[in-house]
This record gives C-alpha cells, sequence and structure tokens, in this order.
C-alpha cells in the first residue's frame, strides 16, 4: 500500500473529464483543497499516456467520455491501474451501477474509489474522499453499497442483522473507520466497536483492526 | 387463448391471459405439427389420406349440380347480354355492372356450397394433422341477396375453395392408391415366407442365378424388407399429408395479396400506435422535466439571488439561504438523474440485459430474481423494449401488487426467433391493461416491433407478464 503522505509534497492529481466546465471546476475545487493538479485530459487514451507521462498520485476519471461516451473512462482507469500499479484510481459517474464497481473493484481494490458525481457537491468530504483513496484506501458510493446489501438481501445472515448493524455495515463497506461511524450514526466508538464485532461474528468474517482490510471483507461478502 | 410454456421442466399455465394490443394471428399458426414420429399420429395421418377420396368424390357430387347449371345459365346469360349489346349497342359502366351481378348470381349456390366443403376441409386438416388454416374470406356485407352474392362472386377465396375439391379427387385418388400400396407392401413383406412357395414352388429368382428355394432364405428376405417396407411406408405418409398440408394452405389459406392487406392493415395500425407512444413519452418527460428538475432550480436561482441580496446586510441569513440553495442542487441533480436513467439506462447500451435488469431488481423495493439467459445480444431495438417491459412490470409490481416478490425470465427460443420476458410476482393481482397507461403504451411499443404483450391477472393474484419480442424481423436479431 502506498502512503502519499511519506512523499512530502502536496498530493499530485490528473483530471480525466470531457466537460471542460466540470473539469475545471474540478481542478479548482482540489486546488483550492491544496492538492496538485498535474494534468486535466479530456479522453481515456490521453488519460492513459498523462499518467504515464506524470505518474500522479491519484486519477480522478469520469466514466462516460469521447469517443463513445459509454464507459471509456472506466476502461481507462483499469487500464492504467494495470500498467502503473502504484497509480490510485477515483472514478467519478453520473450514475452508480454495482457491477461497474464490482470491475473497478477486480483490478484490485487498495486505492480505488467509486462515486457519483453529485457528491463534489459536499466539498470537504469529497476532498477527504480523494485523499483517502490516494493513501490506498477504498470508497465506495452509498448507492452502490445499497445495491450491494439489496443484492444480498435474502442471504440468511444478513438477514440476521439488526437495523443498527446494517447502518454499520454500509457504512464499514463505503470505506468509513470506526471513528467516522461512530460519528455518522451519532453514538459513542465503544458503541460501533460492538456492533462491528457482532457484524464479523454473524457473518463469520475475520477480525480485524486494519480499516482497509475490513472493507475488503465486507466488499468480498457483500459480492460473493 | 391459451397459453402453456414449458421450460426446463416448470410449467407456467395461463388460464386466460389477455392480449393486449391489436388482436393480430401470429404468422405461422401451428398448433402441434408431425415432426415427432409416433404410431399414433401416423394412423390419424393414414386415415386421413385414405378419406381424402371418399370426401372428394362427395364433395363433388354436391357440387356437380350447380356447376353444370351455373356453366349453363352463365353460357345463357353470356349470349343474351350479347344479341342485346348487338341489337341495341348497349355498352356503359352501369351495363356491364348488371352483366357481372347476373353472373354472380348464378354463381352463387356454388360458392354457398363450396364454402361448406373447404370449412370441413379446413377442420379435417386441423384435427388429423395437427396444422392451422386460417379462413381467408373477405366480410360479406350487409345488403340484397344480389350484393351479398357479387360480394362473395368478387371474393377470390370462395373461387379457390373451388379449386381445391376439385382437386382433391385427383390428389385423394393418389392419396388412397399410395396408402394402399404401402399397406400392402408391409402386409406383403411379412407375409413373404408364404406366398413366395405358393406362388414359386420351384423357388423364387432373386438375382439372376440366385434363387429362394428354402424356408430360412425367405424369412431372411422378409426380416431385411420389413424395415424397409415400414420406413418406406413411414416417409409416404408423412410426404403426403405434408404435400396435402401445402395444399391446402396455398389454397385454403389467405392468398398472398389477403395477407399482404391484412399486414398494410396491422402495420398502419401499429405504426400509429408506435407514434402515439412516442408522444405519450414526450409528454411525460416534459411533465417531469417541468415538474421536478425545472421548479427545483427556479427556486436554487432564487435562494442564490436572496442569499446574495442579504450576503453584505445579514451574513448569518445568506448562509442559511446557501445551504439551503446547496440541498436544492442536489435535489435537482438526483431528479435529472432518475429522468435520465429513465429515459435510457446507459448500463444496458453498456453491458446488456442481463446486467441493465439486475440493477432494476438491485433497485426494486421488493426481492427480484432475475435470469437472463441470452447468448449473444438481440438488437438495440429489441434489448430497450424488453427492458422497458422489465421496468414497468417492476414498478406496477411495487406499486400495485401488494407482492412479496418478483421473478424476472429473459429467454430465447429460437425455433421460433422470439425473445420471451416474463414477469411473475405472489401479489393481489386485477391488473387491468386497460387502465392506466403502463400496459397499453408497452404493448403499443411492442406492436411497433411486431411483439405481443399478456397480461394474466386474476384477481387474488399472481400477476403475469409476457411479452413476445420477435429476432427476425429486419434490422433485429442478434447483433
Amino acid at each position: 500500500m502506498r502512503d502519499a503522505q511519506t512523499s512530502n509534497g502536496p498530493l499530485r492529481v490528473v483530471i480525466a473529464e470531457d466537460s471542460s466546465l466540470l473539469r475545471e471546476g474540478l481542478a479548482r475545487l482540489l486546488g483550492d483543497a491544496g492538492l496538485d493538479v498535474v494534468a486535466k485530459v479530456g479522453d481515456g487514451t490521453a488519460l492513459i499516456s498523462a499518467a504515464e507521462r506524470h505518474s500522479p498520485d491519484i486519477a480522478v476519471v469520469d466514466v462516460r467520455m469521447p469517443p463513445g461516451y459509454r464507459d471509456e473512462g472506466l476502461k481507462a482507469a483499469i487500464e492504467i491501474r494495470r500498467r502503473v500499479p502504484d497509480l490510485t484510481v477515483l472514478v467519478l459517474s453520473q450514475y452508480v451501477e454495482e457491477r461497474y464497481g464490482a470491475e473497478l473493484l477486480e483490478s484490485g481494490a487498495a486505492g480505488v474509489g467509486y462515486l457519483l458525481k453529485d457528491r463534489v457537491a459536499d466539498v470537504p468530504d469529497f476532498v477527504a474522499a480523494v485523499r483517502d483513496v490516494a493513501s490506498g484506501g477504498t470508497v465506495l458510493d452509498p448507492e452502490v453499497v445499497s445495491q450491494l446489501l439489496s443484492r444480498r438481501r435474502r442471504d440468511q445472515r444478513l438477514a440476521s442483522l439488526t437495523p443498527r448493524e446494517r447502518e454499520v455495515l454500509s457504512l464499514m463497506a463505503e470505506g468509513r473507520s470506526n471513528h467516522a461511524i461512530a460519528r455518522a450514526l451519532y453514538v459513542t466508538r465503544g458503541a460501533v466497536e460492538k456492533h462491528v464485532k457482532n457484524i464479523f461474528g454473524k457473518l463469520g468474517l475475520a477480525q480485524t483492526d486494519d480499516d482497509h482490510r475490513r472493507v475488503l471483507a465486507v466488499l468480498t461478502y457483500l459480492r460473493g | 387463448m391459451i397459453l402453456a410454456v414449458v421450460r426446463r421442466g416448470r410449467k407456467y399455465r395461463l388460464s386466460a391471459p389477455i392480449a393486449v394490443g391489436p388482436k393480430t394471428e401470429p404468422g405461422h399458426d401451428s398448433v402441434g405439427p408431425i415432426h415427432s414420429p409416433s404410431f399414433a399420429r401416423l394412423g390419424t395421418a393414414a386415415g386421413f389420406l385414405l378419406t381424402s377420396l371418399p370426401l372428394a368424390i362427395f364433395w363433388f357430387a354436391v357440387l356437380a349440380a350447380p356447376m353444370l347449371l351455373g356453366v349453363f345459365l352463365a353460357a345463357v346469360w353470356v349470349v343474351a347480354i350479347g344479341l342485346i349489346l348487338a341489337v341495341l349497342s348497349w355498352t356503359g359502366r352501369p351495363q356491364r355492372q348488371t352483366f357481372a351481378r347476373g353472373l354472380a348470381l348464378i354463381s352463387t349456390p356454388l360458392t354457398l356450397l363450396s364454402v361448406h366443403g373447404a370449412q370441413a376441409e379446413r377442420r379435417r386438416i386441423a384435427r388429423s394433422l395437427g396444422y392451422q388454416v386460417s379462413s381467408p374470406y373477405r366480410r360479406v356485407p350487409r345488403g340484397s341477396t344480389l350484393d351479398r352474392a357479387n360480394a362473395r362472386a368478387e371474393d377470390p377465396a370462395f373461387w379457390r375453395d373451388l379449386a381445391y375439391l376439385l382437386l382433391l379427387v385427383a390428389v385423394g385418388a393418389l392419396e388412397f392408391a399410395s396408402v394402399v400400396a404401402a399397406l400392402v407392401f408391409f402386409l406383403g413383406t411379412i407375409t413373404l415366407p408364404a406366398w413366395l412357395f405358393v406362388a414359386f414352388p420351384e423357388g423364387a429368382p432373386l438375382w439372376q442365378e440366385v434363387r429362394i428355394d428354402t424356408l430360412p432364405e425367405a424369412l431372411t428376405v422378409a426380416v431385411v424388407a420389413l424395415p424397409v417396407s415400414v420406413l418406406f411406408g413411414y416417409l409416404l405418409i408423412i410426404g403426403l399429408s405434408q404435400a396435402h398440408v401445402v395444399l391446402g394452405r396455398a389454397l385454403l389459406g389467405p392468398s398472398r395479396r389477403a395477407r399482404l392487406a391484412e399486414r398494410v392493415e396491422e402495420l398502419t395500425e401499429s405504426r400509429s400506435r408506435a407514434l402515439a407512444a412516442t408522444l405519450a413519452e414526450r409528454r411525460r418527460i416534459e411533465r417531469d422535466l417541468h415538474d421536478g428538475a425545472q421548479q427545483r432550480l427556479v427556486s436554487l436561482a432564487m435562494e442564490l439571488g436572496m442569499a446574495r441580496e442579504k450576503m453584505a446586510t445579514d451574513p448569518d441569513t445568506a448562509r442559511e439561504l446557501l445551504e439551503e440553495a446547496h440541498v436544492e442542487a442536489k435535489r435537482a441533480l438526483a431528479d435529472i438523474r432518475d429522468l435520465v436513467q429513465g429515459i435510457h439506462p446507459a448500463l444496458l447500451s453498456d453491458r446488456g440485459l442481463d446486467a441493465a435488469i439486475s440493477a432494476l431488481a438491485s433497485r426494486s423495493p421488493l426481492p427480484v430474481e432475475v435470469d437472463v439467459e441470452l447468448d449473444g445480444r438481440p438488437s438495440e431495438v429489441v434489448e430497450t423494449t424488453a427492458y422497458f417491459v422489465v421496468a414497468e412490470s417492476l414498478a406496477n409490481v411495487a406499486k400495485h401488487s401488494g407482492a412479496s416478490e418478483a421473478r424476472v425470465t429473459v429467454w430465447r427460443v429460437p425455433e421460433d426467433w422470439l425473445l420471451v420476458v416474463e414477469v411473475v410476482d405472489d401479489g393481489r393481482g386485477g391488473a387491468d391493461p386497460e387502465v392506466g397507461t403502463g400496459l397499453t403504451g408497452l404493448a403499443d411499443r411492442l406492436a411497433a416491433l411486431d411483439g405481443r404483450l399478456f397480461v394474466e391477472s386474476p384477481a387474488g393474484g399472481p400477476t403475469h407478464v409476457r411479452a413476445e419480442l420477435p429476432l427476425d424481423a429486419p434490422g433485429v436479431g442478434i447483433r
């Protein structure tokens, strides 16, 4: 896992987005947040060459880009992860689909993010997500998580969770730490730890203190 | 209409599905052709072929008198009119019409009788050979006897009926002789050893110097010949029945012209329905945009404007207003996202039906089991239509059915070139396609593709929606 914080300088970002309005907006937003935007490109091919030339810490990529306006961004993201193994990727999309999330995670779940484009509107959360992914974390949009959860709805073990435990599980799958979960649910950290322990017990997952590995365990379970 | 679908051992029987939309017959309407070798069917077919001749003779006898009378009267009529024409130079359209009407009246007994014969033959073909031959007649208008006679005489179907019944004499004779020959061949083969020695006490010549003069030799020949005679009889009977079906369809079924006329009518109707469906869709999009995103954007602009006003004098209120505007903007985004998704789901074009339907299912408030079995991707029109059948049905399930779960199945019927989509729930039923626009809109979309929609939803449930989309239309099919 990469630890971007050790390289001292600001996080170096490549932005791939075909709409110039959004591209400039994103660059400004991330620049204002203290990140270094090293390249801004408008399609998948340019993204691959920019990623190889600048070797940034993270690429922020739109799914739909020219020439086909389908999933070129997603394909390019998977491709650059193959070519530049250290590179982390945050994929943005107008709609999130569990299927795309799964394809992205198959390229390795460390340093991967998949968010609805709308999340850009919540600037601090979005910047936090970028930093999180850049430092090797996994960030999944709550929409994806709810799709994953609903797909496994009839799972007996999942059904045995209490409503509160399901809430905690969703937040865990999104990549949040116990601390963040406690804040989001307005409960103490101890209470969250208790829930997490129950969840791991009921789902038959191995306990771990490592946030990242915990996310992976949950995702593997939900996708399984 | 009763639909029974057998699929991987499960059998759904639809007691009375309502076909939504135009009631059109499928292009090829076989109910159970004789393609599987079964001796019961073989017997029925042989019976059919043997009865052709007696029936043909019967109808010939019935038709002979009116036919002769008709020919005689027609000749008299032609001569009479010819004389009048010659004497009075009596020409012009009304006169020619009178002439034609006279002939029509003369032919009436003949046409009326041949209809009965032809209908009996259609029933006989359906009953014994399992092929439906649909009635080809034009509608006879109300009016005087003369008008009706005229309409009948102008309908080529009657004359084709007559041609069939007359031809049946020759065809029936051929069929009768062939079946009898096959039977004789078969019976002769089993009794071969017996009559071999009766006819050839010295031994029967088989091939040049080879003679059959012992019982084992005769038995061997019989055993070898038996399968040959069975196969011969089988092929003969099947072949003749198929040939008879072809003849029946050609003369008793609707002519190419009539089929085309019907098809044009059907297409005209489905075209206007498709157009209406498109317009309705545009209106819905307009309404959704107007009531949703547009209102939110107005309110967003308003809040931003107010915030700007308050910025200098009342920063706290300005911050509150900005906060609200931010929330409003995000809601507008979500609205537009839902709307765009409803117009055309990106996942469908990118990953196909399975992925798109699974995504629909995962967004449904109740558990939905999805089973999509397709090799290759259907064309975009078929895919999109199939997708909207599922989307609309699942929306109905969630809104109206009170069901606890639903199942979506999509598969291809290669032999019929069909893509079948089924959505079944365990709800309370009572869905009426006549009420509300969802199901009729679907039927209209399907009609544009020559597809069909069946909805079965008895009170008390469950609801079963089935859509059939043809894959053999031009520009459609598997990519």
